[in-house]
């Protein structure tokens, strides 16, 4: 860091010192290899041959290898730790497999033979906790990287994948469910339609309020979703009001604070691919949508159809929140603060930030219901883990950051 | 060759035009400052030059073809703008700022390959930022995050750049930094256009006898002219609307910069 310190203050003096184009220099003992400037014809072409051009390269090389190796790494950190993360949680729980037996297990599957493992072991490990492990991730991924995308396109770090309506309009779906005593798959669709036509319809008044007085669209799209957000709430509200106390309360507020206990192999073959269908083009897209964290008429003036590549975004990030939240509820603070996280590790640049995010939200995720559902005789909800581990791992790497970056 | 033509051009929003008649050509390597008082429009000249606003009349026309019939891509690739220097909502770094410049040149799916990154790191170069190309955007200075703005639209490789107040809250070193910058991509054959608040700044850059200024005054009258000629204290004091004494006095201060 003291290295870098002190090439910027020498660049400054550089530039202040020289007219337009000052070279640039590591250290003034290289200046003299940089003294050799690019022809005026050389301007709009990229010329990698002359010398300055090379000791350029040479420079830049050093700055980005070391900026790739530290990406490297992380990535690296990342997979082992959610690979580690999968086996350690299909192995704890009421019925504890070890690690070679789940090992055994897996390999049987995959490749046939018999495992050398308890009987009853393959159906806990395939069917109750296989499909648990596989929803805990997706929903994770999918909330981290909604969560990634909205921040971005409302260039706003306090932004979460709800901000435009989805989980009030997930809740109020459920809870009418509930007090319509409907079975849980009813339940559940209501969920992902309250959430899909919550988003809807904030997002086509904000946007023709925006069109028509010509107003900033984030800024009416946000007013949009504050008001019928807390709509919604009165609603949930009036609902949970008007409930049975005795049964239907009870299952509202337990929908309310989300979990994965429930979820089967049937709500994994519905919701699994609307969540991977709804991260491919935010994938896709992923270094352009950093246009979006750009004012308006700059993201215009660099060509960009923004209206376009903004709704492309709220539909593939609604989608897979939506989804999640039909399966497990609702579960904060993974969308808030695991892109902030990962932005702390690698920076903000999107197309870096998302898979990252994604690798890292459904660890998390999964870390917390493993968490949740071993520690205590009662299943602890991950809504309220989330929050109450999460805090001070987030704390301790926003202390380490700002210490390295002084 | 005229890069970027308005032919009776009326400028404004649907229920307000604002300036109307004005007609200009630019070629590569003219300047053109754009002077006028807060609130009279040049950042509405600018949008529509941009190709963001819509003329109320008249056409614009980039290499002879109107920019209603252009993509957007395609206007980003003629025409870069160097919006005022902010800090941000994110803490990019200067090379991904940068490359953002490339959007215009890519496909919706594709990322900056190499090439893009040489361009970036050549547009730096050419503004003095290439030792800042790891730092985050809200670690620089002012002034070195408007050559950053620079150093980007320098990267979209456009003829043409519109900076919007490149110098406003710079310091006198980073002021003259940014306009010696200007006018050496002057001198190298792009077209630039800027709005000011300061006629000096006209004068400095728009140094050529081929360089005019366009002055807008309150009431949407437009003047383009040899700068010189719109620089004179009796012009000035009409555009900014004070007396020509006071102005004589303020501009007799800074006559030798």
């Amino acid at each position: 860091m003291v290295r870098e310190t002190k090439t910027h203050a020498w660049a400054v003096s550089t530039c202040q010192n020289s007219a337009a184009p000052r070279t640039i220099a590591k250290s003034p003992s290289q200046l003299k290899q940089l003294r050799l400037r690019l022809s005026p014809s050389s301007r709009n072409t990229v010329v990698a041959k002359s010398p300055r051009m090379r000791v350029m390269t040479h420079i830049v090389t050093r700055i980005v290898t070391r900026i790739v190796t530290r990406i490297v790494t992380i990535h690296a950190l990342a997979v082992a730790a959610a690979l580690l993360m999968v086996l350690v949680s299909l192995g704890v729980g009421r019925f504890p497999i070890s690690a070679m037996e789940v090992l055994s297990l897996v390999s049987a599957a995959l490749f046939g033979g018999t495992a050398n493992a308890p009987e009853n072991a393959d159906l806990i490990l395939f069917s109750i906790r296989g499909p648990r492990i596989v929803a805990a991730f997706a929903v994770g991924a999918a909330l981290a990287a909604a969560g990634a995308a909205y921040q971005n396109l409302f260039r706003n770090p306090l932004v979460s994948p709800d901000i435009l309506g989805v989980s009030s309009g997930a809740a109020l779906g459920a809870v009418l469910g509930i007090f319509m005593a409907l079975p849980l798959i009813a339940i559940q669709g209501l969920a992902f339609i309250g959430g899909l036509s919550a988003v809807a319809a904030i997002y086509l008044i904000g946007s023709s309020l925006a069109r028509t007085h010509g107003h900033d669209a984030m800024l009416t799209l946000v007013l949009s979703g504050v008001v019928i957000g807390s709509l919604l709430g009165s609603g949930i509200a009036l609902t949970k009001y008007l409930a049975d106390p005795y049964n239907q309360l009870p299952a509202m507020t337990y929908w309310l604070l989300g979990s994965f206990a429930s979820v089967t192999k049937k709500d994994l073959v519905v919701a699994l691919p609307v969540i991977v269908l709804a991260m491919l083009p935010l994938l896709a897209l992923r270094w352009r949508i950093n246009l979006l964290a750009l004012p308006d008429d700059e993201a215009r003036a660099l060509g960009q159809d923004v209206r376009r590549l903004r709704l492309i975004v709220i539909v593939a990030a609604t989608l897979m929140t939506a989804a999640s939240v039909a399966i497990c509820g609702i579960i904060g603070w993974v969308g808030l603060v695991v892109p902030h996280a990962v932005r702390l590790l690698i920076g903000a640049e999107f197309s870096r930030l998302l898979p990252l995010t994604m690798l890292i939200g459904g660890t998390f995720m999964l870390l917390i219901d493993t968490i949740g559902r071993t520690v205590a005789q009662i299943e602890i909800p991950p809504g309220v883990l989330t929050a109450a581990l999460g805090t001070p791992v987030f704390i301790w790497l926003m202390v380490a950051t700002f210490r390295r970056a002084r | 060759m005229t890069l970027l033509s308005l032919e009776k051009v009326s400028i404004g929003y649907a229920r307000r035009t604002i300036a109307t008649d004005i007609s200009l050509n630019i070629a590569r390597g003219d300047a053109l400052a754009i002077l006028g008082p807060n609130g009279s429009g040049k950042t509405t000249l600018l949008r529509t030059l941009l190709g963001l606003l819509a003329p109320r009349a008249g056409a614009v026309s980039i290499d002879a073809r109107l920019i209603t019939n252009i993509s957007a891509a395609e206007i980003g690739r003629t025409i870069a703008y160097v919006p005022q220097a902010s800090a941000g909502f994110f803490h990019f770094s200067v090379l991904d700022v940068v490359q953002m410049a490339r959007a215009p040149h890519l496909s919706w799916f594709a990322k900056p390959g190499d090439r893009d990154r040489a361009i970036a790191l050549n547009a730096l170069d050419q503004v003095g930022m290439l030792a800042l190309v790891d730092r985050n955007v809200d670690e620089l200075s002012g002034g070195e995050r408007q050559l950053v703005m620079i150093a980007r639209a320098l990267a979209s490789q456009a003829a043409c750049l519109l900076l919007d107040e490149p110098t406003a809250s710079l310091d006198f070193g980073n002021r003259i930094l940014v306009l010696n910058t200007m006018r050496h991509l002057k001198q190298r054959g792009m077209a630039i256009l800027f709005t000011t608040h300061d006629p000096n700044q006209a004068r400095y850059v728009c140094s050529d006898d081929a360089d005019r200024t366009l002055t807008i005054s309150r009431d949407g009258h437009v003047v383009i002219g040899p700068t010189a000629e719109a620089l004179r204290p009796a012009a000035l004091a009409t555009l900014y609307g004070l007396s020509e004494d006071v102005f004589q006095h303020h501009i007799c201060v800074s006559e030798n910069f």
